[in-house]
Formats: structure tokens, sequence, C-alpha cells
């Protein structure tokens, strides 16, 4: 679960200033919305495997291979648009069919949503969400918010690594060998995991309490730097989206 | 080309494209649990757009909530922090049923009745977002839709049926309804969500419900009752293990 932090945090673009990644992506989703070409959502996720991989320098088998998976997901939800259903008009009272239109129709959400899950996908594994919050900081998302985000991000990872351990404690001793043992194993851990974000959430009080805490939590910024080629290509993907869109 | 070589050409395509995708799609289902994540661009501009106007109340009054609960106890940041990062573990947890896998009912469900649905909503808004920034699950324009679906109603089924049935029925019960009627509340309003954008050229909108939600049934409908019959044991057990936790937390005698 913990695989594509890993990567925002090694990846080549790591410094270059989230707002810069953050910028390419809303301008690459934006233009997969509103152009109604499917060709520019396949352009738009071509782009961003290309630019993980030659700019990020991310493994093609790990980012190809995620673009891949939602493509395969993304098939398996676009068939209730490929499928067309109506009843009566015949022998069988509900008649199934596949048509040029409906294949035509269900191409469309199929491509946009290609390229907006490539565009995720390469925000995700380029940027760590550390660096995002601290870029809502700076354009002024409430505070509160920011904490209570700051205070989840770190408590994901803190209780996924406690339930690793519980699980593979369970698993060791045949806590999973049936569906009946798994069920429990499971409900097991997740009341342990619940106590156990309870008491780390007192104990988290304490000790910010005792540092004299007042209700912001405080943070160095990262120094990032702006990269220009990043805004060439930026430039490049959203010229040539449109030029498809445009023109073809 | 004629109709039929249409037909049988789509055929062709349709049997090697699942062939290909059969072991990818089962491995992605394995690994994948919010398979009821609306994907970042399926929705057409207009209707996320939709979405997001009708999540936004809830947004500001849970917003409201939280600054006055912060202000008024600090200490329950780290506390709404820690529901928030629970829902979102919880969903890493393994549970039998057809896909293997928890989804969100239990954690954000859990908080719902902790904190209310209004302030779930924002924290359960939180971790949508993380879910796509981290997992590369649903994303930013689909986030109002699959905010309403599994961060409100969900949640606000959860807690209608907690806060109106209990005393009425016996305890297990009412938590088994409220986890899994709370299951299948998100996965009917993502499919009603996914079919008014997309309804069906010849039957509307009920004929596009109906195949969304077949498509979604097969994994949906089982991973309901686990994680009702899963939520009922994890009640038992904190009754059993925790009850000095879960009187502090508000889920006994609240």
């Amino acid at each position: 679960m913990d695989w594509i932090d890993r990567f925002a945090y090694s990846n080549r673009l790591r410094f270059v200033h989230p707002g810069q990644k953050v910028a390419l992506a809303l301008l690459v989703i934006a233009l997969c919305l509103a152009s109604d070409k499917p060709l520019v959502g396949l352009l738009a996720a071509a782009w961003m495997v290309a630019l993980a991989v030659i700019m990020a320098r991310l493994p093609l088998r790990v980012f190809g291979g995620a673009v891949f998976t939602e493509g395969v997901f993304l098939l398996w939800a676009v068939m209730g648009i490929a499928v067309s259903i109506h009843a009566g008009g015949g022998r069988w009272p509900l008649t199934f069919s596949i048509t040029a239109e409906s294949l035509a129709a269900a191409q469309r959400p199929f491509a946009r949503a290609l390229g907006g899950a490539a565009t995720m996908a390469f925000l995700a594994f380029t940027t760590p969400l550390v660096d995002l919050l601290d870029l809502g900081r700076r354009v002024g998302v409430p505070l509160v918010l920011l904490d209570l985000a700051t205070l989840i991000y770190r408590f994901v990872f803190v209780l996924l690594e406690s339930l690793q351990r519980m699980v593979s404690a369970q698993e060791t001793r045949l806590g999973y060998s049936n569906m009946r043992r798994a069920m429990h194993s499971a409900a097991l851990v997740a009341t342990r995991l619940l106590v156990d974000a309870y008491q780390r959430s007192q104990r988290l009080q304490t000790a910010l309490d005792s540092r004299g805490y007042a209700g912001d939590l405080r943070v160095l910024p990262t120094q990032y730097q702006h990269s220009w080629p990043l805004w060439w290509v930026t430039a490049a993907v959203c010229l040539s989206l449109g030029m498809v869109w445009w023109l073809i | 080309m004629s109709k039929k070589a249409i037909g049988s050409r789509v055929f062709m395509l349709v049997t090697a494209l699942l062939l290909l995708g059969g072991r990818a799609a089962w491995a992605s289902v394995n690994s994948a649990p919010q398979a009821m994540h609306i994907m970042e661009g399926f929705l057409p501009p207009l209707w996320a757009a939709i979405w997001f106007a009708v999540a936004l109340p809830f947004w500001a009054i849970g917003f409201r909530q939280i600054g006055r609960l912060v202000r008024e106890k600090p200490e329950s940041r780290l506390l709404l922090g820690l529901v928030g990062a629970f829902a979102f573990v919880l969903s890493a947890l393994k549970i039998p049923s057809v896909t293997g896998s928890s989804s969100h009912p239990t954690g954000v469900g859990l908080g719902a009745i902790i904190f209310g649905p209004f302030m779930m909503s924002v924290v359960g808004a939180i971790v949508l977002l993380f879910q796509a920034l981290l997992l590369a699950h649903g994303g930013l324009t689909t986030l109002g839709a699959n905010t309403v679906s599994m961060a409100i109603v969900g949640p606000l089924v959860a807690y209608g049926i907690w806060r109106g049935l209990r005393g009425r029925l016996s305890e297990g019960w009412v938590v088994f309804l409220a986890a899994a009627l709370a299951d299948l509340t998100t996965y009917v309003v993502t499919s009603v969500q996914l079919a008014l954008a997309y309804p069906d050229p010849a039957s509307g909108f009920m004929g596009a419900f109906a195949k969304f939600a077949a498509i979604f049934a097969v994994t949906q409908i089982p991973l309901a009752i686990s994680e009702g019959i899963l939520t009922v044991l994890i009640f038992r057990a904190l009754r059993n293990t925790a009850p000095v936790e879960m009187r502090a937390l508000g889920l006994e005698g609240a």
C-alpha cells in the first residue's frame, strides 16, 4: 500500500515545485474532460507514461503496470455502457446488444478516464503528499483541514505498520486458514487497531501538550526548484492535446 | 462492413480482451479494494460539478462543526485524525468475500457514530483524496461524487440505523444492519450516479441502473454481508476487550 508513496519520495521530479506538477495534472485533466475526442485521452495517457519514465525515472514496469491495471478496471466499468439493454421486442423479455453506436458511446468515457487516471497516477507517483499539503498552505486552504490531513497522513502509515504486524502474527498462527477463522481474525485485528489508534491519539496528545501545543502543527517547508524543462513539456503536452482535439 | 461482421469482430475483440485481462483483472480486483470508487475522468464535467454541489452543504456544516469542536476540545483533533487514518487503513484489511477486501462503512460508519455524519463527510473526503493520491483510486473531479456515495450517504444510513433502531432490536442486529445497509446504499448510489451520467439509449436511466448495479453486484453484495458480520464481531470484541475505550469513544451508552 505504501509503494506509491515510496516512489513519490525517490523520483527525479521530487524537488520540483509541487505547484508545477499540480498545474500540469490539472491542465491535462481539464483537457481530457473538455474534449469529446477519444484520442485526446489516449494521448494524455501515453504522455503521462512517457513523462513518468523519462523525466521522473520511474520504472516502466511499475508505472505502466499501474496504468494498465486501471485500464482493465475501466474496461469492466464501461461494459455497462457498451452493452445496451432493452425490454421486449423479441422472443426474450430482455435483450442485450452491443452495437457500433454503443461501442462508440463507451469509447469516450474510457479514453477520458484512462487519460485522467494516468494523470492522477503521474501526480501520485511524483509528488509526496506532504508537498501537496505544503502547497495547500501556500494557496490558503484552512489550517484546520491541513492539520487534520497531516495527522491522517502520518497515522495512515503508523497504523498500517501496526496492522501488518498483527496480521502476520495471526497468519503464522493459522489465523486465516478458513473462512470462519479469517472473519474472526479480521474482526480482532480491526478491534485492536481501533484501540491502538485511540491510545496513540491520547499519547500524542500528552506529548504535544508537554511541548506547548497551542492548536497548529508547524513544520519547516521544503525548498523547491522550478524546472524549466517541465514547463516546456507542460506546454508541449497541452499543445499536442489541443491540436488533436481541433484537428482530428 | 455489415452489421453481422461488426458484431463478430466485436465479439472476438471482447473475448480476446477478457482472456488477456482476466488474470490482470482478478489481480487488480484483489489489490484494489475500492471497487466502488468512480475513477478520475469517468464522469462528464456536468455531473462531476453536480455531485460537488450536492456534497458542498455537508462539507460546509462539517467544517464549521470541526472548527467548533477543535476550539472547545483541542484533543479531539488528534482523535479525528486517527479515526480518518483508521478508516483508510481498514480498507487494507482482508476479509473473506468475493474480492477479499473490506471497504468503507466499518471505518467511516464508526466515525459517523463517534463524531456525527457531518464531520465525517469532511474526514471522509480527506480520506478519499488520500486514496486518490496514495493508491490512485478515485480522482479529483470525481471527489464530489465519491464523497456523496461513500462519505455522506453510507455514513448517514449507518448513523440513522444506529440511532433509530438501537434499543428496539438486539445490538448484534442493529450493528449488522447498519454496516451492511450502509455498504449496500453506497453501492446503489454509485450505480445511480453512473446511470444518470450514462443512461441507456434504449431503456434510459432504469436500464442503465440495472446494468451498473448488475456489474457491481458480483462483488458488492457478498461484501456487504461480510462487512456486516465483521462489524458485529468488532463490536463484540470491543465490548469484551476494550470497554474503557469504547465508553471514552461514546460507542456505548451514548
